[in-house]
């Protein structure tokens, strides 16, 4: 679906990209063109106070092709994953799997990812998991170690065939 | 008089009355008023057992009068008049008491005072149920030849299925040839059928049936009568070609020197003064268009009259005179279509400045393989195919400016729609975007076919385009909010296409008041009533369909032009149709034949007249005669009533009400 060269965002005097647009789409298994704008993603949104943009405004702009600003929002990086939206959309359309594509041209772009992000992509490249074993807590707030409750150590660390995999996703190797 | 032995029946109808009024108070009331021997209340008299009460109390001789209050009598006095019918006793001795609609409804927050004005109604309803006299329907004969007025796809489908069922049809077309809208479409949602591959056989059909008649280049010019015997004349224009002889072969139509846009192509390509409407026009003859014609304007030329006399049927007749034919008919059917909203007036979209900004009729024209371009789309201004369209909805509709109408055309979203897909298919790599409101796609198969759109890449953009103009390079730039991202757009196109809603037909007034039927806000025909009576006018016998009504597409419009054919079938199929009594009579001997009657009456059904003693009075023509009641109010000597609407039953009620 051609954007139209000749289409001018008069707010910001953004011209679609239509090259990054076709990329986007071909790494999503079903292209926004359903999407109805009935705004149901966004009203049941679960990250919605933290989003500057609302998920059917990201599908919206995206499928115009004004791509660009979203890769550079910082509004990409609120979304919690729920897959709510996916699940509830009529036409099928997954606005949170396009969030994921979208934060993936970022990172292979090395534009800046939120802390929180990045000490979790850190805790996945040194130990393999999102987020490391931590010590599991009572109500009186005494911690115990998974020793202490007999359970076994974690296997922690990536083979060397997973961090290859994991690099080669975020675009860096 | 003072024998009636009146029953008195009070319905709840559940608690729309009930529970405001109280109807038992209402009832113990109306026990002792003079003439009333019972009264009995039931939670929903038009029921079954409801009726049957009325009934066992008539059969059982208990009662020889029938006062209901209930509902409107425009609701359930037929209904109640079956009743004593069917009890034996004449239809016409039953009162309406409205308690429901003039009382329980109007009063919810009151119920004491609006029991106690129940109680007035019923006393009303009894005084005059003392007067009224038993009446007999009557029957007049009515004639089975039904006018059809339009020859589109709704006057040609009512049409046909009155000449299968052995109606005869005189089938009215103001254009000179039969075809309507449909015969300009290329094609129809959302199956994509060839829309003249369908119409046409249709229209050779219609014109080829024994029991049809043809009145093309031809107008409705008066209507006098009523429902089984309509009066109707009809002016038949000249063509100036013998339809006999042409043989419709054209060379007339290539030696004529002047050309003028076609109506048919919607400007987009030129016709001659002589031409013949399209190639499957019906009838297929060349018909000379005066206004534009040299003999007509200036005396000269006559060109076409010399070809056709030496090289083929000597048809062409610049002596033919207008003829007016009179038609006596059973019913009418009107179904005479709808225009196109002309969008000069909307100079922010530039149509009629821009060449290339045209209408959706006129991209039809375009897209049509037997258009003026044979189904190449290109552009006006320099012939070439357009690398990008975009489609501006809703142009004249869902608008209060004036010029605008109110209404949604019903059609526009799904016809852009098809254009977008026709487009796309002839064109792969064009790029066609839509700026709609919304998107209406109501009908069977019409959501998915917007899908389909979709997935050919057809843009849809929410928004009205706020303006259109013409960059440097001659490119159309078309600005509109995307309400859906709140980013305001520009963007250059090639051509521009305006989907124009639908507007009652011209003449649609004119038409309207010789039938006298109303018409509605919008300016179309109004039905009698639009979800039970759809194809019904208030007047008798005059039927409606199609977009006549309103704008509608090919689906309903068939759908409605069989509806009415099937109306006017079971009017007229006896032979004979039952006029109610309920109509204006004369005292001949109070009448002193002043005619202040037949001057007030609106349906000319009172004339004056010489009687047998010479004496001039007033006639009433009961079949006319709608009983409203005008020409008592005027009389002034009280020479002339309606039935049961006698001056001293009014009286009679009058002097209970303001006891």
């Amino acid at each position: 679906m051609p954007g139209g060269a000749s289409m001018t965002d008069l707010m910001t005097m953004a011209k679609p990209d239509e090259a990054l647009r076709r990329k986007i789409s071909s790494r999503l298994a079903r292209w926004p063109d359903f999407c109805l704008q009935c705004g149901r993603c966004t009203s049941g949104c679960t990250a919605f106070r933290l989003l500057e943009l609302k998920p059917h405004e990201i599908v919206g702009s995206a499928r115009m092709g004004f791509v660009e600003e979203l890769v550079s929002s910082r509004a990409i990086w609120d979304c919690a994953l729920c897959l709510k939206c996916a699940e509830r959309c009529p036409q099928e359309v997954s606005p949170a799997e396009l969030i994921l594509v979208l934060r993936n041209e970022a990172v292979s772009r090395g534009l800046e990812v939120p802390e929180g992000l990045r000490n979790i992509l850190m805790s996945l490249m040194e130990v393999g998991l999102a987020f490391g074993p931590r010590k599991a807590m009572d109500r009186s707030g005494r911690t115990y170690g998974r020793d202490e409750l007999g359970l076994p150590e974690v296997r922690t660390g990536l083979s060397e065939g997973a961090l290859m995999a994991l690099m080669e996703l975020l675009g860096g190797a | 008089m003072g024998e009636v032995r009146i029953g008195v029946y009070i319905c709840h109808c559940g608690t729309n009355i009930a529970g405001v009024v109280d109807v038992e108070e209402v009832r113990r009331y109306v026990e002792g008023l003079p003439g009333v021997v019972l009264a009995k209340t039931y939670p929903y008299m038009c029921s079954d057992p409801g009726q049957n009460l009325i009934k066992e109390d008539i059969e059982g001789g208990l009662v020889d009068r029938v006062v209901v209050a209930a509902c409107s009598p425009r609701l359930h006095e037929p209904t109640f008049r079956r009743v004593l019918k069917e009890a034996g006793l004449n239809p016409y001795l039953l009162e309406m008491a409205n308690i429901r609609e003039q009382c329980s409804w109007v009063h919810m927050g009151e119920p004491r005072k609006a029991t106690e004005k129940a109680k007035d109604i019923v006393r009303m309803a009894v005084a005059k149920a003392r007067l009224l006299s038993p009446l007999q329907p009557m029957e007049v004969p009515a004639r089975r030849e039904v006018l059809v007025i339009g020859g589109g796809i709704a006057g040609i489908t009512a049409a046909l299925d009155l000449a299968n069922a052995g109606f005869s049809v005189y089938l009215v077309e103001r254009a000179p040839s039969i075809g309507g809208h449909m015969a300009q479409l290329d094609k129809t949602f959302p199956t994509m059928d060839c829309s003249q591959c369908i119409l046409t056989p249709r229209m050779v059909d219609v014109a080829r049936h024994p029991n049809v008649q043809l009145f093309t280049n031809s107008e409705v010019v008066g209507v006098e009568g009523f429902a089984g015997n309509f009066k109707v004349r009809v002016l038949r224009k000249p063509y100036y070609v013998n339809l006999d002889r042409c043989t419709g072969c054209g060379l007339c139509v290539d030696f004529c020197p002047i050309e003028v846009p076609s109506e048919f192509d919607v400007g987009m390509a030129p016709r001659k003064a002589i031409y013949i409407p399209f190639p499957q026009a019906i009838p297929h003859v060349a018909v000379i268009d005066p206004e534009h014609c040299l003999y007509f304007m200036k005396e000269k030329c006559m060109v076409c009259e010399e070809v056709c006399q030496e090289l083929a049927a000597g048809a062409v007749d610049f002596s033919q005179q207008p003829e007016e034919v009179e038609l006596d008919v059973g019913a009418i059917i009107v179904a005479t279509g709808y225009d196109l909203y002309d969008p000069m007036q909307d100079e922010e979209y530039g149509y009629g400045r821009y060449e290339d900004v045209i209408t959706a009729l006129q991209m039809e024209r375009l897209l049509s393989a037997s258009g003026p371009t044979r189904g190449e789309v290109v552009r006006p201004s320099d012939k070439e195919k357009p690398g990008k369209v975009a489609y501006i909805q809703c142009v004249g509709s869902r608008s209060l400016r004036p010029g605008h109408a109110s209404y949604c055309s019903r059609v526009c979203c799904m016809y852009a729609i098809k254009q977008a897909l026709q487009l796309k298919e002839k064109y792969p790599d064009i790029d066609v975007c839509i700026f709609y409101i919304d998107l209406r796609t109501f009908g069977r198969g019409y959501e998915e076919f917007y899908w389909r759109a979709q997935e050919h890449g057809v843009r849809f953009i929410r928004g009205k385009v706020a303006e259109v103009w013409r960059s440097r390079d001659g490119r159309l730039v078309v600005r509109a909010e995307d309400t859906l991202t709140g980013r305001v757009l520009e963007e250059e196109f090639d051509m521009v296409v305006l989907s124009a809603g639908l507007r009652p037909a011209e003449g649609t007034k004119e038409l309207a008041t010789l039938l006298k039927v109303p018409l509605g806000p919008d300016g179309f025909f109004l039905e009698a009533h639009p979800k039970l009576r759809p194809v019904d006018t208030v007047v008798e016998g005059i039927f409606v369909c199609g977009t006549a009504t309103g704008p509608k597409d090919i689906v309903d419009t068939v759908a409605q032009a069989k509806a009415a054919a099937s109306s006017a079938m079971s009017l007229l199929s006896q032979g004979r149709i039952v006029i109610e009594p309920l109509v204006a009579t004369v005292n001949e001997g109070r009448c002193r034949g002043c005619g202040r009657c037949e001057e007030v009456c609106e349906f000319g059904a009172v004339s004056v007249e010489p009687a047998e003693d010479g004496r001039l009075v007033a006639k009433v023509n009961e079949a006319l005669c709608t009983g409203c009641g005008a020409c008592s109010v005027r009389c002034p000597t009280g020479a002339i009533g309606v039935r049961n609407f006698r001056p001293e039953q009014i009286r009679a009620q009058v002097a209970v009400a303001s006891r």
